[in-house]
């Protein structure tokens, strides 16, 4: 049983016909070749799958693509602007905030969305707001750290 | 010798694809035609199959292929000893043991196919526990295990996988020293490495008959021996392709389900993806193995050690498959001494087979459980010869010239300063409040050995492209390796290049592993760079102008038709005579109430060479600590009748950006390692030493010691409880 | 996940007739996080998925009469955040915090999190305490239950085929009351609970004596359950230590939890009384403020 379903990605309308079974992530990463999402766990724990639907993170592994329909979704891809990183995806980079970046498209898809609602969150903010996005290499410090620095552009968008 | 770019904090500039999702690890790997291929499980511990049928599940629409062991050749699989089926074939013999499989388009078809998969199983005795199965009248696991290629030659009873030994001076001699000798058994947990990528691969077969590979696989060219060895196929048809990997920690070095991929890819024609389920990761991944360890240690009445027994047993589960290395046991049983000098030693770790999920390398293999074991001891011991902990391990601790279990006699022994540094700045002697404990804890880690190539390229553009085959574990290496070649060319970072070698470009490489890569991969690069540097002198004389550029001097050679290249194959054999010490202070409030350890701050010192990416090195300590607090206090894959019973990251607890201490770290760099500009290694530094720490503070808070691993809320109330108890009596 | 019709109505009596078409082959779904999660591990295999994402209407958090109610589609996020909730019922904001992660509680609704009756789940024991009422719809009707009245074992409630939940009421706190939620997490921050604990207490005008206590605990039984041996223990009583130690060793004799990788049974039931008293502890200061505030 599939069903044609409409979905913003990006900024950018797809028409596709899913099976009415396929995973939000697996509609993105298969049906649309947008693999910077990804799957850990597969229950909604880990946040390796973390993308935005309407602006809110969710867990795309455990959302129906049908869920989406008609819906804007925001995956890692479209954090740049013009080839420029996003300043979260640049802290990452510049204070070691990823090592095996499995993890990471979930991390600043997380990142993003925390300093969207909240632009200049406290430790205890950011230790609540992150709790889902596990990483097993760095030991999250430096993701702590990445944030704290991106928080502190002065020229965030 | 002060560097330009080693030792600079560069960040990860390796890492836009990575922080922009364009980073292609093995499950995002797209081919046109790829289908998917699942896995059927035994839901048996131990049974013979008395028929397979898969009439059902090829009839279902969609799906391509469905394959039992009678539909593959007869061959046994391993990292260094072969015992493992491709598909379970006459019997299976732990829960979650491969025994068909099916290949659709559509991954969710196959999975649907897989219930509609008839096994028939005759249930067979089995054996969960390492102690039980080596008693006499165990249920075998395997009838014959000597009979396995790669299998050690001798085994106490059949159940034995390998025994590893060491030996120094005369044990019995030193216990007849002693005036006083202790004795406790410790415990430690089954635990998944926690990496967040499950095992993937795709297994494509080219027009020509040639076999593509792409995994997450630390060890490519081991890989392709290993494939050619499983597939019966010639290593020049294979080439293994090398991706990002997702997150390794000792995990993934193993064929996994490559050979399935390669059949099924095969039967249909299609390249052949397969990607576990976390589900499978955590009953049929390759975890660390849970332990069971006794030390007995003799003592005079100086506080020193004469004299220690070490009997360690590991439960491997059911396969010894995968243990890469040749002693198919745990190098890690070897920090049975500690960092202590200890004259009469013996140290005994049997691997055991029993019907459980199969266990492999995890960070560290080996230590974090022994080191859990003997620092534990230590304090225990120095509580009951009323010595302070630090004093008594003062009285032994490793110095100069000493000799490790292994053999090695060390130089540039610097554990007493290491213990200095990390009681220093834990503030180890100021005063606590009531329910706050403090604990120390040491370890060593070696730096690996191991084999690398590495080529470098001078670019008509003047930059330089370093071809190497170790993949991306997420280390940072990669940015190591450009930091070493741009220091000995004179270059900036942005004008190296790492290219990454398929299996095709070199002979070998022993991979990613070991804490070897900046060691041997760093001297790999380095040489070749020397190499090169010298190419570049010389065609400047030729060309008489000795300032000219990197881009003159290699746009001269094109128009000779050459390139400037030079090659370096680095061979670490022997391990060096230095070590890296760790010494670790967990500072823990526990309530009294529940049970509860809450870790409050945690000091970590190391005894490090030249440090060469200072966030990267970093980065290592705290991944590894973190780990090492996960395994202390909430990681435990629990079983029930070897059936994983936490199948989900919801069940098994990885700590959270919650969940971690603030941290205090030291790090005394002196430049005596074996790596390049004296580098040492810092992968495996700081996890082992993490849960006798904590452990150790929790007896310091509270009065309790527990002897098991991990220390849940729960053990430690209960234990109050018996000690409230015992006091009141 | 097996193969399924997906069907997603715009109206509520369409969501319904849909229901009773396909009776005991469909399955509700909202938010998903439960649902999708059991069809994934292949515990659940729906013939006919009904969605009431598209449903209008459902997702309104609004005050009637000394009461607030709770469309079923409100997500866990919504009421955490609520400007409304926090006001005027705190307890209520800061349970449905404490629920997993902030990516789950942008999806689960609080319609689903009672329908799924997972009885470690920890909205369930606030409203539970709060004495919420769950408005159930069918094609021919509506009823409202009592929520002590709606769960019956574990993953399992009075719902029958074709019926969904479409709202759930909760009254406001009495004067002199006080609210707390406590949450043991002994492992790591996005655990659940190894026990729950929702504790209200309303003194008696003189600010000093226990009018009425309420108690629910989760993690502990088949279904959330109602500590009413504890409650009966401080009613009239001064709320010193001993009554309340006296209440927490009431509540672990009403009990039955399951042992498993959050904690043994016989470790359940002791921290039962620990965590009482400590939600007591906490929802006494609170009701002592009011109290006072009152005055």
């Amino acid at each position: 049983m599939t069903r044609a379903i409409r979905l913003t990605v990006n900024g950018t309308a797809h028409d596709v016909e899913v099976p009415t079974y396929r995973t939000l992530l697996d509609c993105l990463r298969c049906d649309l070749g947008l693999t910077g999402s990804k799957e850990g766990c597969g229950v909604g724990v880990c946040g390796a799958c973390t993308v935005l639907l309407d602006g809110k993170m969710i867990s795309s592994c455990i959302a129906l693509a049908v869920f989406a329909d008609g819906h804007e979704v925001t995956t890692v891809e479209g954090l740049a602007e013009d080839e420029r990183l996003h300043p979260v995806q640049q802290a990452f980079m510049d204070a070691g905030g990823f090592q095996c970046g499995i993890c990471t498209p979930g991390q600043v898809v997380a990142a993003k969305a925390l300093l969207d609602a909240n632009p200049s969150p406290s430790d205890t903010e950011i230790r609540e707001w992150m709790l889902g996005n596990l990483c097993r290499c760095t030991g999250y410090y430096k993701i702590i750290e990445s944030i704290r620095a991106a928080a502190a552009q002065p020229s965030r968008p | 010798m002060a560097h330009r770019i080693v030792g600079q904090p560069i960040g990860r500039l390796d890492g836009v694809e990575k922080v922009s999702g364009a980073a292609r690890y093995s499950a995002d790997v797209t081919l046109p035609g790829l289908i998917w291929g699942k896995a059927l499980r035994s839901p048996l511990p131990h049974a013979r199959i008395v028929r397979i049928d898969t009439a059902e599940a090829r009839a279902v629409p969609g799906v391509m292929a469905v394959l039992s062991a009678r539909d593959l050749p007869d061959v046994l699989v391993g990292r260094r000893m072969f015992d493992m089926p491709l598909l379970a074939r006459d019997r299976v013999r732990f829960i979650g043991e491969k025994v068909a499989v099916v290949a659709a388009a559509d991954p969710d078809v196959a999975e649907e196919a897989l219930a509609l998969i008839y096994v028939e199983y005759e249930d067979l005795p089995a054996v969960f526990d390492a102690a039980a199965a080596i008693e006499p009248g165990a249920p075998l696991v395997h009838d014959n295990p000597g009979a396995y290629e790669g299998a050690p030659a001798e085994r106490p009873h059949a159940n034995v996988q390998s025994v590893l030994c060491f030996k120094l001076g005369d044990v019995e001699a030193g216990f007849r020293e002693a005036d006083r000798i202790f004795e406790h058994t410790f415990r430690t947990q089954l635990a998944h490495h926690g990496y967040i990528e499950p095992h993937a691969g795709v297994v494509a077969i080219d027009g020509d008959g040639r076999v593509q590979v792409w995994a997450s696989n630390k060890m490519p060219y081991r890989l392709k021996e290993l494939l050619s060895h499983a597939l019966q196929l010639p290593k020049e048809r294979i080439r293994v392709n090398l991706t990002p990997i997702g997150g390794d920690f000792g995990g993934k070095g193993s064929l996994m389900d490559l050979p399935l991929a390669y059949h099924l890819a095969r039967v249909t024609g299609r390249p052949v993806k397969m990607v576990m389920r976390y589900t499978e990761e955590l009953m049929a991944g390759n975890p660390r193995h849970p332990s069971v360890i006794t030390l007995r240690t003799g003592v005079t009445k100086a506080g020193r050690i004469v004299a220690r027994r070490v009997r360690a047993l590991f439960n491997a589960g059911a396969y010894a498959a995968f243990k890469p290395v040749p002693h198919v046991n745990l190098g890690g049983a070897g920090m049975g001494a500690g960092v202590y000098r200890i004259p009469n030693l013996l140290i005994e770790s049997l691997c055991v087979y029993t019907h459980s999920i199969p266990c492999g390398h995890a960070r560290s293999p080996g230590e974090p459980q022994m080191v859990f074991a003997g620092e534990s001891h230590m304090d225990m011991i120095a509580k009951d010869l009323g010595l302070d902990p630090i004093e008594f391990r003062k009285r032994n601790l490793l110095t100069e010239g000493d000799h490790l279990p292994t053999g090695h006699h060390l130089e540039h022994v610097r554990a007493k300063e290491t213990l200095d540094a990390a009681l220093e700045a834990s503030g180890w002697t100021t005063p606590k409040p009531a329910g706050v404990g403090r604990g120390v804890a040491m370890t060593h880690r070696h730096i690996g050995v191991g084999f690398t190539n590495a080529r470098v390229r001078l670019e008509t553009k003047g930059t330089v492209t370093l071809v190497i085959g170790l993949p991306d574990t997420g280390t940072g290496a990669h940015l190591v390796l450009r930091q070493i070649v741009a220091e000995v060319l004179g270059l900036s970072i942005d004008e190296v290049q790492i290219e990454l070698a398929t299996t095709d470009i070199f002979e070998t490489d022993s991979g990613v592993g070991g804490s070897r890569v900046t060691h041997t991969g760093g001297r790999a690069a380095y040489h070749a760079a020397e190499q090169l540097k010298e190419q570049i002198r010389v065609e400047a004389g030729k060309l008489g102008t000795p300032g000219a550029s990197f881009a003159v001097i290699a746009q001269a050679a094109a128009r000779d038709g050459r390139t400037l290249e030079a090659s370096h194959f680095y061979d670490a054999k022997a391990h060096a005579a230095v070590t890296s010490f760790t010494a670790q202070v967990a500072e823990v409030a526990v309530d009294s109430q529940t049970g509860q350890v809450t870790v409050r701050r945690f000091t970590t010192a190391h005894d490090v060479g030249t440090v060469i990416n200072p966030i990267g090195h970093q980065g290592q300590i705290e991944g590894g600590l973190v780990q090492g607090l996960g395994f202390a206090l909430s990681e435990e894959l629990g079983t029930e009748d070897g059936r994983v019973s936490t199948l989900s990251l919801g069940d098994f607890k990885l700590p959270t950006i919650a969940d971690i201490p603030p941290l205090t770290t030291v790090l005394l760099e002196d430049p005596v390692g074996p790596g390049p500009f004296r580098a040492k290694a810092i992968g495996e530094g700081s996890i082992s030493a993490v849960a006798p720490a904590v452990a150790n503070a929790v007896a310091d808070a509270c009065g309790v010691r527990i002897l098991d691993l991990p220390i849940t809320a729960e053990k430690v109330y209960f234990a109050l409880a018996v000690s409230k108890k015992e006091r009141s009596s | 996940m097996n193969a399924f019709d997906y069907r997603a109505p715009r109206r509520l009596d369409e969501a319904l007739a849909l229901l009773q078409e396909h009776g005991p082959d469909a399955r509700v779904v909202a938010g998903g996080t439960a649902l999708v999660t059991m069809m994934r591990q292949r515990l659940v295999r729906p013939a006919c998925l009904v969605s009431l994402r598209d449903v209008e209407g459902l997702d309104r958090i609004e005050a009637t009469n000394g009461a607030i109610r709770l469309g079923a589609l409100v997500t866990h996020r919504a009421v955490e955040v609520s400007p409304l909730i926090r006001e005027r019922l705190p307890v209520l904001a800061e349970t449905f915090r404490r629920v997993g992660t902030v990516r789950i509680r942008h999806m689960a609704t609080v319609g689903g999190a009672l329908a799924h009756a997972d009885p470690n789940q920890d909205p369930p024991v606030t409203l539970l305490a709060l004495d919420a009422t769950v408005e159930i719809r069918r094609a021919s009707g509506r009823r409202e239950l009592p929520l002590r009245e709606f769960f019956r074992d574990y993953y399992e409630t009075v719902l029958e085929p074709g019926e969904l939940v479409t709202a759930v009421t909760v009254p406001l706190l009495p004067a002199a009351s006080g609210a707390s939620f406590v949450k043991f997490l002994p492992r790591t921050a996005d655990d659940y609970a190894t026990v729950a604990v929702a504790a209200i207490v309303t003194l008696e005008p003189d600010g000093q004596r226990c009018h009425q206590a309420r108690i629910a605990l989760g993690s502990v039984g088949m279904t959330p359950l109602r500590a009413r041996a504890a409650e009966a223990a401080l009613v009239g009583q001064r709320l010193d230590e001993g009554v309340l130690r006296a209440a927490g060793a009431a509540a672990k004799t009403e009990v039955d939890p399951l042992s498993d990788h959050r904690g043994s049974a016989a470790y359940k039931r002791e921290m039962v009384s620990v965590m009482v008293g400590r939600a007591l502890t906490q929802a006494a200061a609170a009701a002592r403020q009011m109290a006072r505030g009152a005055r």
